[in-house]
C-alpha cells in the first residue's frame, strides 16, 4: 500500500506561484474576487507562505509552500462531527463535499490553516473547468487533495492496460508546474522512491514537529545562500 | 378542588388578563426578530460571507452567542436544584423562573449552531453519520440530555400549579387537564411527585456541569494556543454558573415590575442571589487568573502572541471591558448589600451579563487570529447579519419566556403556600436538630 | 373567573395523557437507538469505536433514568384512586 508524500527544497523555491496557480486550474478553485479577497476569503489548496525577518525587513523574504499536509494524525480529521474529512489508507486526508455541513471545526482545529471555506458560491458548473474535479457548492469546507483524482485516472488507466502503475504516472500539479522542481511528490512507503530518500536529508525537517501531527508534506531547509 | 390563598391572586393575574404592556412588548420583540430572520434568511441565500468572518477567523459572533447561551442555562437548573437539595427556604419564588430560563435559553443556544453552519440543509448528516470522537457530538448528546432533563424538572412542580389554572381558569381547559395528570393532591400522589422531584433535582446537576464542560471541550481538544488549556472544563461551568445567576437575577428584577410581584421577590431574595453573584466573581476572577498566569509564566511564543493580542494589541478594549464589566464592577456593587441591594445588584447583574459575553468573544475569536504559521491574518468585524441574529437571539428567549409567563404562573404558587403552612415548623424542627440537648429534652416547638 | 359548560371528556384526557407518557418512550427509544446507530458506524469504518462506547455507557443510563422518572410520575398520579 502506497503511503504518499511530499517533499519541498526551499532552497530552489522561488516565491513564483506556479504551484498556486497550477492547482487553482487543475482543481477549480474560484477566483473569488478582489473584494472578497480583501475581506480575507482568498480559497488558495496551494499557498506560498511570506515570511520577513523583523530584523532586517528589507532582506530576503522566506517562501513557504503550503499545501495540505496530508498529517498521519491529523487534528482535523479527529474533530469533525460527519465523517467528511477522513485520512485514507493510503495516507491522503480526503475530503467528501457533499457530506460536509460546513461547521468549520476542521479549520479551527488545522494547526496549518490548510483548510478553507466556500463563504459565498464562488463557481458554478460551466465552461473550461476541469470535469474530473467537482465545483464546490458554497457552504464546505475544502482543501488540497494531492490532486487525488489524478491517482485514479493514472490507475484506472493502468488498469484498462493490463498492468501496474508506474511511479511518476501520478503527479500533483503543483509538482508537476514547479519550474525549478523544488516540489517532489511520490510514495514514502518505498524506499527507493526519490522523495523517500529526500525525505531522509539532513536537510529534511516537518513543520510544527512538536504537535505529533506527523505530515507527509516535507520541507528541506535552505542551505548555505541562506546562511 | 385546589384553593387558591386569595393573597395569592396576583400570581394568576398575568394568566387571567393582558395588559398593553405586553403587546408594547411583543411589538418590540417582534422587531428584533424580525430584524434576526431578515439577516439569516440573507445568509441563508448568500451564505455566510455576509457576515465578518474569514480565513482565519472563521468563528466569530455565532459560536460566541453559542458558548453564551448555554451558559446561562446553568442559571436555572443549577440554582433550583442546589437550593432545593440544601433546602433553602428562599428558593420558593425563585425556582421555577429559573427553569423557565434554562429550558427557553437551550433552545436559543442550540439553535446558534445551526445558524453557524454552512450547509444547514445537512444538519441530519449528524444524527445519520455522526462522529462520537468529535466534542460536537459530544455537545450534542449532552445538550438533548440536559434540554429533556430541564424540561422534565421544569414541568414536573408545575403539575399542582397546572392543577389549579385547571380547576379554577376557564379557558385552556383541555391543555391544563391533560398536563395536570389527574392531581387532586392526595397524599399519595404528594409522595410520588415530591420523590421525583428530588430525584430530578439530583440527577440534573452532573447533567449540567457535563453540558458547559463538553462546550469547552469543543475549544479545548483543539491544539491551538490558549484554546488547549486543562482548566476549560471547571472554568467555563464556573463562567456559566456566574452569567446564569445575572441572567436570573435580570429576569426576576423584569417581572418583579411588570407583574407586581414585590411581595414575593423581596430585597432579602436578591440580596442572597447578590451574594451567590460575589462568590462566582471571585472564583471566575480565581480562574482566570490562574489562566492567564500561567500563559504568561511559560512565555511559549504562540500562546504569547495571543496573550498580548488580548492585553495590548488589537482586543484589548474587549479583554479589559470584560476585567472591568466581570470582576470590577460587580465587585464594587456587591461587597455592600445593605443598602440600595436592588439596584446594585441589578448594576451588577447586567455588568455580568455584558462581561461574560466578552469573555466568550476573548476566547474565541483572539487565538484565531493569530494563526502558528505566517498565514496573512485579518480583523474580525461582525456585520449588521450577526448584530441581528444577536439581537433576534435575545428577543426570541424573551419572547418565550414572556409566553410562558402568560400560560402558567410564574411563581410555584403550591411551593409559596407549602412554604407558609409547613416550611416554618419543617426548619424549626431541623433547627432543633442541630443544635445540643437541653435539660428539658426539646420541649420547644413541635 | 370560571365559564361553565366547559366540559372536558375525559377519555380524551385520559388519552392524551398515555400519549404523552407513549410519546416519551418513543422519544427515549429514538435518543437509543440513535447513539447505539452511531456506535455500529463507528465499528464498522473502524473509527475510534471506544469513544462512541465511552459516551453511550454515560449517555443511555441518563435517558433510561429520565423516562423512569416520567414513567413513574405519570404511573404514580394517573392510577391513583385515593381520597383527597
Amino acid at each position: 500500500m502506497a503511503l504518499w508524500g511530499m517533499v519541498i527544497d526551499l532552497d530552489r523555491c522561488t516565491g513564483c506561484q506556479a504551484c498556486v496557480m497550477a492547482c487553482k486550474a487543475e482543481n477549480n478553485v474560484p477566483a473569488v474576487g478582489a473584494k472578497e479577497a480583501n475581506r480575507g476569503r482568498t480559497i488558495s489548496w496551494m499557498q506560498v507562505l511570506t515570511e520577513v525577518d523583523e530584523h532586517d525587513p528589507l532582506g530576503k523574504v522566506r517562501f513557504l509552500p503550503r499545501p495540505c499536509l496530508h498529517c498521519d494524525d491529523p487534528p482535523c480529521t479527529r474533530v469533525c462531527p460527519v465523517y467528511a474529512t477522513y485520512r485514507n489508507p493510503e495516507g491522503i486526508v480526503a475530503q467528501i463535499y457533499a457530506r460536509c455541513i460546513g461547521c468549520r471545526f476542521c479549520m479551527a482545529a488545522c494547526p496549518y490553516n490548510a483548510k478553507y471555506f466556500n463563504w459565498r458560491t464562488y463557481l458554478t458548473e460551466g465552461p473550461g473547468q476541469n470535469p474530473d474535479v467537482s465545483v464546490r457548492s458554497k457552504g464546505v469546507v475544502e482543501k488540497c487533495t494531492f490532486c487525488h483524482h489524478r491517482l485514479q485516472k493514472a490507475r484506472e488507466r493502468a488498469l484498462a492496460e493490463g498492468r501496474e502503475m508506474e511511479p511518476g504516472e501520478y503527479i500533483p500539479a503543483c509538482a508537476e508546474a514547479c519550474p525549478t522542481r523544488a516540489i517532489v511528490f511520490g510514495d514514502l512507503s518505498d524506499p527507493d522512491s526519490e522523495v523517500a530518500k529526500l525525505a531522509r536529508s539532513p536537510r529534511a525537517f516537518r513543520l510544527q514537529e512538536e504537535l505529533g501531527t506527523r505530515p507527509k508534506v516535507i520541507y528541506l531547509t535552505e542551505g548555505e545562500a541562506r546562511g | 378542588m385546589a384553593e387558591v390563598d386569595t393573597r395569592d391572586a396576583i400570581l394568576l393575574a398575568p394568566i387571567e388578563q393582558t395588559g398593553r404592556g405586553f403587546y408594547w412588548a411583543l411589538a418590540l420583540l417582534s422587531l428584533a426578530i424580525l430584524w434576526g430572520g431578515i439577516a439569516y434568511a440573507v445568509q441563508l441565500n448568500e451564505g455566510l460571507g455576509v457576515t465578518g468572518l474569514h480565513q482565519p477567523v472563521s468563528w466569530g459572533f455565532y459560536v460566541t452567542n453559542f458558548v453564551f447561551f448555554i451558559g446561562i442555562s446553568h442559571a436555572g437548573t443549577l440554582i433550583s436544584a442546589i437550593l432545593r437539595l440544601s433546602r433553602a427556604e428562599w428558593r420558593r419564588p425563585i425556582t421555577r423562573m429559573a427553569e423557565v430560563i434554562t429550558v427557553m435559553v437551550l433552545f436559543i443556544g442550540a439553535g446558534q449552531i445551526l445558524v453557524d453552519l454552512g450547509r444547514p440543509d445537512r444538519v441530519m448528516n449528524v444524527i445519520r453519520h455522526g462522529r462520537y470522537q468529535s466534542p460536537l457530538l459530544w455537545d450534542a448528546t449532552s445538550i438533548s440530555a440536559y434540554l429533556t432533563a430541564s424540561l422534565v424538572y421544569l414541568y414536573l412542580p408545575m403539575i399542582p400549579d397546572i392543577a389549579l389554572l385547571r380547576d379554577r381558569l376557564g379557558k385552556r381547559k383541555l391543555l391544563y387537564t391533560v398536563l395536570a395528570l389527574g392531581w387532586r393532591g392526595t397524599k399519595r400522589q404528594k409522595k410520588v411527585l415530591n420523590r421525583a422531584i428530588s430525584v430530578m433535582a439530583i440527577l440534573v446537576i452532573p447533567i449540567a456541569v457535563s453540558v458547559h464542560t463538553v462546550v469547552s471541550f469543543v475549544f479545548s481538544m483543539t491544539l491551538q494556543p490558549m484554546w488547549h488549556s486543562t482548566i476549560f472544563g471547571p472554568y467555563f461551568v464556573v463562567g456559566a454558573i456566574y452569567s446564569g445567576i445575572a441572567a436570573l437575577i435580570v429576569a426576576m428584577l423584569i417581572f418583579r415590575k411588570a407583574y407586581g410581584l414585590q411581595g414575593y421577590l423581596k430585597p432579602i431574595h436578591f440580596r442572597y442571589l447578590g451574594q451567590l453573584l460575589l462568590v462566582m466573581s471571585l472564583l471566575w476572577f480565581y480562574f482566570t487568573f490562574t489562566e492567564y498566569l500561567t500563559g504568561y509564566y511559560g512565555g511559549e511564543v504562540e500562546e504569547m502572541k495571543v496573550f498580548w493580542g488580548k492585553f495590548t494589541g488589537p482586543f484589548w478594549p474587549f479583554f479589559w471591558g470584560m476585567v472591568l464589566t466581570n470582576f470590577l464592577i460587580p465587585l464594587l456593587c456587591l461587597v455592600r448589600l445593605h443598602r440600595h441591594s436592588i439596584g446594585k445588584v441589578l448594576t451588577a447583574s447586567v455588568s455580568v451579563l455584558v462581561g461574560m459575553w466578552l469573555e466568550r468573544f476573548t476566547i474565541v475569536v483572539p487565538t484565531l487570529s493569530y494563526p502558528r504559521l505566517p498565514f496573512p491574518g485579518g480583523v474580525y468585524w461582525p456585520t449588521w447579519v450577526e448584530l441581528g441574529e444577536t439581537a433576534a437571539s435575545f428577543a426570541l428567549f424573551a419572547l418565550f419566556y414572556l409566553l410562558f409567563t402568560k400560560l402558567f404562573p410564574i411563581i410555584s404558587v403550591w411551593e409559596i403556600q407549602e412554604g407558609r403552612e409547613m416550611g416554618l415548623k419543617e426548619v424549626e424542627e431541623r433547627l432543633l436538630t442541630y443544635l445540643p440537648e437541653t435539660a428539658e429534652g426539646g420541649a420547644h416547638g413541635s | 373567573m370560571v365559564r361553565p359548560h366547559l366540559v372536558v371528556p375525559d377519555r380524551t384526557v385520559k388519552i392524551l395523557q398515555w400519549a404523552m407518557a407513549g410519546g416519551f418512550i418513543l422519544f427515549v427509544g429514538a435518543i437509543v437507538t440513535w447513539i447505539i446507530h452511531l456506535i455500529r458506524t463507528a465499528w464498522q469504518l473502524r473509527d475510534v469505536p471506544s469513544a462512541s462506547i465511552g459516551i453511550s455507557l454515560v449517555a443511555i443510563p441518563v435517558f433510561l433514568v429520565l423516562l423512569g422518572v416520567v414513567l413513574y410520575v405519570v404511573w404514580g398520579l394517573l392510577t391513583d384512586r385515593s381520597e383527597a
